[in-house]
């Protein structure tokens, strides 16, 4: 008699479902459920205060979003938060961790240092900064006015032109350090014998770096510029306390516009239909890198 | 409350202490005092009124006013709960609630969580609202957009049947708090305290420089320039602390010209923002701005960064509110010699605008298991004894007229100088509230804009006028 083929796979994988299962429900629950709420929220009018959702209005908050400049702006200031962020928290991560690979004096002591901000709480953080960027008895104006270079002395967080790039100043201060660890683990995870065949071969410290380490290293440097995207992508807290996406909306990103939409002006449909935007820029993003990835990966075993 | 055994035990020796001459003293004039204070006011956004001057306290006082017993009380022991947002309130709420149980309802507890800001107890409330819970039983709700999203939701229960039950209880709030407080013809919510926001100053520094407290806009811009020539910062104006304040110089000048029931005319959508009265708001916001009179960068400075500056002697001028008295007063060094004055005249011959307004309000959560225990719970806060002592301990504006007896009483123990100066002000409050959010988001972003210099004045209205008009025709009339 032979055995069902179907039956046989269930059999075969009724163990992984049983141990995946938890994980799976707490998963829908709490990740696939609300998401598929915030799509059919997106797609009706509510003001958050009724227990229930108002009138079904289609994609009319979508259309509303496509037409707010504020939204754009948002978007446009999520990319360049994107865009500027990751570059530099994964290249002075990967910098970081070159160095500290190294032989170095009080390696240990640096990694510890640059890993701080990481575990700080992002409420120090702001508040610290919020110091340091304050015009008039700040600490980087008083820098800036002791070393003769008072002409650049500025109300960083009070413009418009130099908002953001402060605000992406801190958070690349803040993460650099997660970068850092990813990235030293890596490196000491390389095969030996490879590095060692290079030197041999009279490959110098910049040829061995550029040319070896770093090939071996994208995998790592593609996750750590992944999660460093999708970071920069959700980012709220830092902005929020900081600005509140101020002045002049010339630090408003997607979550916070979603935030307020949903609790100040009472638009929760058009708060859903954003928070399902982002998701699928998220989404949308992590499955490209996760392609680049696997192409990359089957490019050298070929 | 620490002292609280402390303040009782005082109590009960008052009586022993005072003479005789000086309680008749301070009888007459609190007698006086009611035909001054509870005269109708109808100039449409003012919030408060004159308040007696009170005699210098000699020996122990106590709360002049009995602290009335409740009509319900709990036949269990029973908890309720209180959702608010300002943690310097909570030691004295607690102190009532606690002075509540024991005298009058050893079964009723109140629970105070204090969330850290506006926003988050917001957040809390709506989410909870949604889900229709019973709790918080009692909630705090800013006047403006806030009092009109939970009324119009039927989310609380307004204060008709408790006012009908206890008219007295009406009377002891100012009419033009209330008013502010009135939704579609309901209140519904009460006041815990009123505020102003002035301009404090360092006196020495202005003696040093030879300056008076200016009374008109030319003085305040010539009291800048001497300051700006000697190298002190004249006006430290945390703008950037939350969306409120970058509004604060328009609320100012619209106040000054008398044009506050203009403006809230216009943000309930029946006049149009660009009216050359309103404008001239923001020209004068952006006129502020350009002025020299604000310590650099106003948007990127909070409210601890303002203070600092003040308290250091680098600016001779902190524009911001009465509630912000303690941390202003902790911050100051020993010997600080600080006094306050109202903004000075906008226009020739105007008078000094005070932005005013209603601080926390308190209103009960339509789905409460308790509803009858939390309206007693807040007419024991608000009421008036309660409000003596919640005054007395914040130096906060109280939310009525009291007597002179009362403040004699509450001076003994604040010994803040300044506070019958702010009760002084309270009457020539114009209004600093906004009821149509997507209005008020509009203001702050306007404000912004022309204290960073990026748009016109008019152009800045019009973008007001436009989301006025996206608002539609607004759901809820107030007053």
């Amino acid at each position: 008699m032979r055995a069902n083929p179907v039956r046989h796979r269930w059999q075969r994988h009724a163990v992984g479902y049983a141990f995946a299962g938890p994980a799976l429900l707490i998963l829908a629950a709490f990740l696939l459920y609300p998401i598929g709420y915030s799509l059919w929220l997106s797609l009706h009018e509510w003001d958050g205060y009724t227990p229930r959702w108002g009138p079904f209005v289609g994609i009319e908050n979508y259309r509303a979003l496509a037409a707010d400049e504020v939204f754009w702006r948002a978007m446009l200031n999520s990319i360049i938060f994107v865009v500027v962020r990751t570059p530099l928290e994964v290249g002075l991560g990967f910098l970081l961790a070159l160095l500290l690979n190294r032989r170095l004096v009080a390696r240990s002591l640096l990694r510890t240092l640059f890993f701080v901000p990481v575990v700080m709480s992002l409420i120090v953080v702001t508040i610290i900064f919020q110091r340091v960027y304050e015009p008039n008895t700040g600490l980087l104006n008083t820098v800036l006015n002791a070393v003769g270079l008072g002409a650049w002395a500025h109300p960083w967080l009070g413009d418009p032109a130099t908002a953001l790039p402060a605000v992406i100043a801190v958070s690349v201060w803040k993460n650099v350090g997660f970068s850092l660890v990813i990235l030293l683990a890596g490196l000491q995870g390389l095969p030996q014998d490879v590095l060692e065949a290079a030197r041999v071969d009279g490959a110098n410290a910049w040829h061995l770096t550029l040319k070896v380490i770093t090939p071996l290293m994208r995998p790592i440097l593609a996750l750590t510029a992944l999660l460093s995207i999708i970071g920069g992508l959700k980012v709220f807290d830092l902005v929020f306390i900081m600005t509140r996406g101020g002045p002049t909306y010339s630090t408003e990103v997607l979550a916070t516009m979603l935030y307020r939409e949903a609790f100040e002006l009472n638009h929760m449909g058009v708060a859903s239909a954003i928070g399902v935007i982002l998701v699928a820029v998220v989404l949308s993003i992590a499955r490209v890198q996760t392609f680049v990835l696997r192409e990359s990966r089957e490019g050298e075993a070929a | 409350m620490s002292n609280a055994r402390g303040r009782r035990e005082a109590h009960g020796e008052m009586g022993r202490r005072m003479s005789r001459r000086r309680l008749l003293e301070l009888g007459l004039l609190s007698a006086a005092a009611p035909s001054v204070l509870l005269r109708p006011r109808h100039a449409a956004a003012q919030i408060g009124g004159a308040q007696p001057t009170a005699p210098t306290p000699a020996g122990e006082l106590k709360n002049p006013v009995e602290f009335k017993a409740p009509k319900v009380k709990a036949s269990s022991p029973t908890t309720i709960s209180f959702w608010q947002y300002v943690g310097f309130h909570v030691d004295v709420q607690k102190f009532i609630a606690e002075e509540y149980k024991r005298r009058f309802d050893p079964n009723l507890s109140l629970e105070i969580t204090a969330y850290p800001g506006l926003n988050e107890q917001r957040v809390g409330v709506k989410s909870a609202l949604a889900a229709q819970s019973p709790t918080p039983d009692i909630i705090a709700v800013e006047p403006g957009a806030y009092a009109v999203d939970v009324s119009a939701s039927g989310s609380v229960l307004d204060f008709t049947k408790v006012f009908a039950e206890d008219p007295d209880y009406k009377k002891g709030f100012w009419p033009n708090a209330l008013e502010l407080l009135t939704i579609n013809g309901s209140i519904v919510s009460v006041p815990a305290v009123t505020n102003t926001v002035i301009v404090y100053y360092n006196r020495a520094l202005f003696r040093q420089h030879g300056l008076e407290v200016p009374n008109t806009l030319d003085e305040l811009k010539k009291v800048g320039a001497t300051l700006n020539a000697k190298g002190v910062m004249p006006i430290a104006y945390p703008a950037g602390q939350d969306r409120n304040f970058p509004i604060f110089p328009y609320y100012t000048y619209v106040g000054g010209i008398k044009a506050d029931k203009l403006m809230r005319e216009a943000d309930l959508g029946l006049k149009p923002w660009t009216s050359p009265e309103l404008v001239a708001g923001a020209e004068f916001v952006e006129m502020m701005a350009k002025s020299g009179l604000y310590a650099k960068g106003p948007l990127g400075v909070k409210e601890p960064d303002a203070i600092q500056i003040f308290a250091t002697g680098r600016s001779a001028m902190f524009w911001g509110g009465q509630w912000m008295r303690r941390s202003i007063r902790a911050a100051l060094p020993p010997g600080f010699d600080m006094g306050l004055f109202p903004f000075p005249a906008v226009v020739a011959g105007g008078h000094k605008p005070v932005l005013s307004s209603v601080g926390i309000t308190l209103t009960v959560n339509a789905r409460s298991k308790h509803p009858d225990l939390a309206f007693e719970m807040i007419k024991a806060i608000t009421g008036a004894w309660g409000k003596i002592e919640y005054t007395r301990n914040l130096g906060l504006s109280p939310n009525g007229p009291i007597s002179a007896e009362a403040i004699a009483y509450q001076m003994q123990s604040l010994k803040d100088p300044l506070y019958p100066e702010f009760l002084k002000l309270q009457p020539t409050g114009t209004t600093r509230v906004i009821f149509t959010p997507v209005v008020e988001e509009a203001m702050t972003q306007g404000m912004q804009a022309l204290i960073t210099g990026q748009k016109t004045p008019k152009a800045v209205m019009e973008s007001v006028e436009a989301a006025s008009q996206k608002a539609g025709a607004r759901k809820f009339k107030v007053g």
